[in-house]
């Protein structure tokens, strides 16, 4: 039996020499600053560098375009006349005043079309340069319906125009609809399965390095002379999860105020709709200008968006309450749930395999080679977890889903598109059951690996060791 | 009494045999000598008795019964190879190694003070492993060897590292744990110290028992039975010679007749050095 107030101690020793590391306290205190940029940047950014409008000088030899270019924030034009000689204007930006060069071709008769270049100093920003193209497209479009001569062509053709957007709804058992965005759901399933990926190999990795740690400074033999192998194996594994679950808490806190803090200074209102600020959100806007915009939208109307299921049918939702409540929709409680669990079964399963790995070499360089039985596993979990929103429920992620060796990843990521809760139990199921395997397996490994000094270890020694009575 | 028994103890790796159908007995209260080539199985041995290896056969008792894990906690254990973590301080590492030794954590603080002064290392408390010397880290070794008190002390090589003077302090405090009724177990290949610290030995080779007893009497055991008769002759010159046990009396009765001075008269006994030579090399012809 395990003597757990020896036990204790090996864990508190093994947390406490983790925590007060220098690496720790920089990766605590560093992650959260650069959680809560990314989420505040793009409103900085927004806030602080609207750019001046591009001066863009014009030369329209096809004298239908120069019309359609209307100037607006980002753009003025300026007429430099059908005659203006583009080369002579071009090599000399600077003096004419002029950020950009337009220079549009005569009208081809065969192709009723024209050729358009654009020549600057500073490459165009893709929003400029697109929005120059939309209006020389829309030149064109019209000069063709003119052409064509087919009578009020032009109302006809804004009339067939068609802009449908998909929108999904998920329904629950009692028949609930919830509308939801499916983007958010492939954000979230990739968010996940790296999330736990990068905790696992990390936390794993920890475990290995201290098992190293102890073995090359050869403590270890004074430490199970007085504890048993077993002990101190899993009170090294315990003592790094404490650390992973420490760091863990302190970035959701760390983060959480950070970004209370930012919402003070800056303004929630602005945050939160720069949040929503994708093609989706744009779209709303345009087909229905009456709805709020996003950046009016207070915190407290997307927090009723997400409650009231009437507001759903009541109009276009705009892109924000889309977003509100397709992340109500989720059950953030079964993914916590889940991420706790596989995160522990799934680092209490490498863990014990790196730290038998560990106890095998007597430096991190040694281990390369015996640790890739156990990376390629992990990483191809990771793979298939980064592309698993594509088809959550195929064959192919439903096993890897299910293989304890990558289930803790892959299962991860499926899950924000609910998973039925008998693959769940399965799923935890098979890695309890593995994890105990591979510990007792590891344990047994561990205790002849560090003692063993001298040669380097291939597979065979750990496979005889592991046979050892 | 024995404080440990080791009966018939056999340990296989594989196919390799590390200890052959070993016995012996150590005396409490003693300094026990296990001598031994490299490589002849001394370290495998003591893991044994320590428990951190399981014997393939045999057993092994501690005072009268089979040794357990309470019975380890009264073990400390000074391994040849030995290391301290590097990062960590010395006195927060004195402190784990001590509590796992069963110590709490009061008791601990207490002893290993009384240590640091006593080896006159108290401002070390503080420092990291790895600003200390080889010399320095070995002492703080030594003190979680010892500091929970043990009943039974296993130092395999302890003086090793150390300079004379240190090595003098550690030989004190050995013999002053043993006078307070602490047995040790000292592996070593230094034969001077075996000689003047041991008690009783056991010479192990190839895994097996060689032989083993009071330390007197295998070094008489193994002397050629001479003595050696020193004297001063009529020129008062002082000399010396051996003479086989057989020839003694005839030899000093000629000897008086000469009208010389004897000045002592011994028994020659060998050197541990040579025997162990004379062992080691015999078990390999």
């Amino acid at each position: 039996m395990m003597n757990f107030k020896k036990l204790g101690i090996i864990i508190e020793r093994e947390y406490l020499n983790k925590v007060k590391k220098k690496s720790f306290l920089l990766i605590t205190f560093l992650a959260p600053i650069l959680f809560a940029a990314i989420c505040i940047l793009p409103t900085v950014i927004m806030m602080g560098t609207k750019e001046e409008a591009k001066k863009v000088g014009v030369i329209d030899r096809s004298g239908i375009v120069l019309p359609y270019l209307e100037d607006n924030d980002v753009t003025d034009y300026i007429d430099l006349g059908p005659d203006a000689i583009a080369d002579s204007l071009k090599s000399n930006l600077k003096a004419t005043g002029i950020d950009v060069l337009l220079s549009i071709s005569e009208l081809d008769a065969e192709s009723r079309s024209v050729k358009a270049d654009c020549y600057s100093e500073k490459p165009l920003g893709m929003d400029t340069g697109s929005m120059i193209e939309d209006r020389i497209n829309d030149a064109v479009e019209a000069y063709r319906i003119e052409q064509s001569g087919v009578e009020n062509l032009e109302e006809i053709m804004a009339g067939v125009k068609s802009n449908v957007k998909l929108r999904s709804y998920t329904i629950d058992e009692s028949g609930k609809e919830t509308i939801s965005e499916s983007g958010i759901y492939m954000a979230l399933s990739m968010i996940l399965g790296m999330a736990i990926y990068m905790f696992i190999a990390l936390f794993s990795g920890m475990v290995m390095s201290s098992v190293i740690e102890e073995k090359s400074s050869r403590v270890v033999e004074v430490l199970v002379s007085s504890v048993k192998a077993s002990e101190l194996l899993f009170g090294k594994i315990i003592g790094v999860a404490l650390v992973a679950i420490t760091q863990f808490l302190l970035w959701i806190l760390l983060t959480g105020m950070l970004l209370g803090v930012a919402m003070g200074i800056i303004g929630k209102d602005k945050i939160m709709g720069l949040m929503s600020d994708d093609p989706t959100t744009e779209m709303v806007q345009q087909m229905s200008p009456d709805v709020n915009l996003p950046g009016q939208i207070t915190l407290e109307d997307s927090l009723k968006a997400v409650t009231d299921t009437t507001s759903v049918s009541a109009g276009e939702p705009s892109g924000m309450e889309v977003i509100m409540s397709t992340i109500g929709n989720i059950n953030l409680a079964e993914i916590g749930i889940a991420f706790l669990f596989f995160f522990i079964f799934g680092y209490l399963l490498y863990a014990s395999l790196f730290a038998a790995i560990g106890s095998a070499v007597e430096n991190e360089g040694d281990s390369s080679q015996l640790q890739l039985p156990i990376t390629i596993p992990l990483m191809l979990g990771f793979f298939v977890a980064l592309y698993a929103f594509k088809a959550p429920d195929s064959q192919l992620v439903f096993w890897f889903s299910m293989i304890p060796f990558t289930s803790p990843i892959v299962m991860l990521a499926r899950i924000p598109f609910s998973v039925p809760m008998w693959q769940l139990v399965l799923s935890i199921v098979l890695l309890i059951g593995t994890f105990v395997a591979c510990a007792w397996a590891s344990a047994k490994i561990y205790k002849v690996g560090i003692l063993m000094y001298g040669k380097k270890s291939t597979f065979k020694d750990l496979w005889k060791w592991l046979k050892m009575k | 009494m024995a404080i440990i028994e080791v009966k018939n103890v056999t340990k296989t790796f594989g196919e390799k045999v590390a200890l052959d159908n070993v016995s012996l007995e150590i005396p409490e209260g003693k300094i026990f000598g296990l001598l031994g080539p490299n490589g002849a199985g001394k370290s495998t041995l003591i893991r044994i008795i320590n428990r951190i290896t399981i014997a393939s056969e045999g057993q092994i008792l501690f005072q009268g019964h089979p040794i357990s894990e309470q019975d380890v906690a009264r073990i400390g254990y000074l391994p040849e190879e030995r290391g301290l973590y590097r990062k960590m301080k010395v006195g927060d590492q004195a402190m784990y190694l001590a509590q796992l030794k069963g110590m709490s954590a009061r008791d601990a603080a207490v002893e290993l003070k009384k240590w640091f002064v006593r080896f006159d290392i108290a401002d070390w408390w503080n420092k990291k492993v790895e600003e200390l010397s080889k010399g320095m880290a070995q002492k703080v070794q030594f003190i979680t060897t010892v500091v929970h008190r043990p009943s039974l002390m296993i130092l395999d090589e302890p003086f090793s590292g150390f300079d004379p003077v240190n090595v003098d302090l550690i030989r004190k405090e050995i013999l002053r744990l043993k006078d307070e009724g602490a047995t040790v177990i000292l592996s070593t290949h230094n034969m001077e110290s075996v000689e003047e610290l041991c008690e009783n030995i056991a010479l192990i080779n190839h895994g097996k028992l060689v032989v083993t007893g009071g330390t007197d009497e295998i070094r008489r055991m193994h002397g050629e039975d001479n003595v050696e008769i020193e004297y001063t002759d009529n020129t008062l010159a002082r000399r010396a010679i051996v003479v086989a046990r057989p020839d003694v009396n005839a030899k000093l009765t000629e000897l008086i007749g000469q009208g010389v001075t004897i000045n002592s008269f011994k028994e020659v006994i060998p050197r541990m050095n040579d025997i162990f030579i004379k062992l080691v090399k015999g078990e390999e012809e």
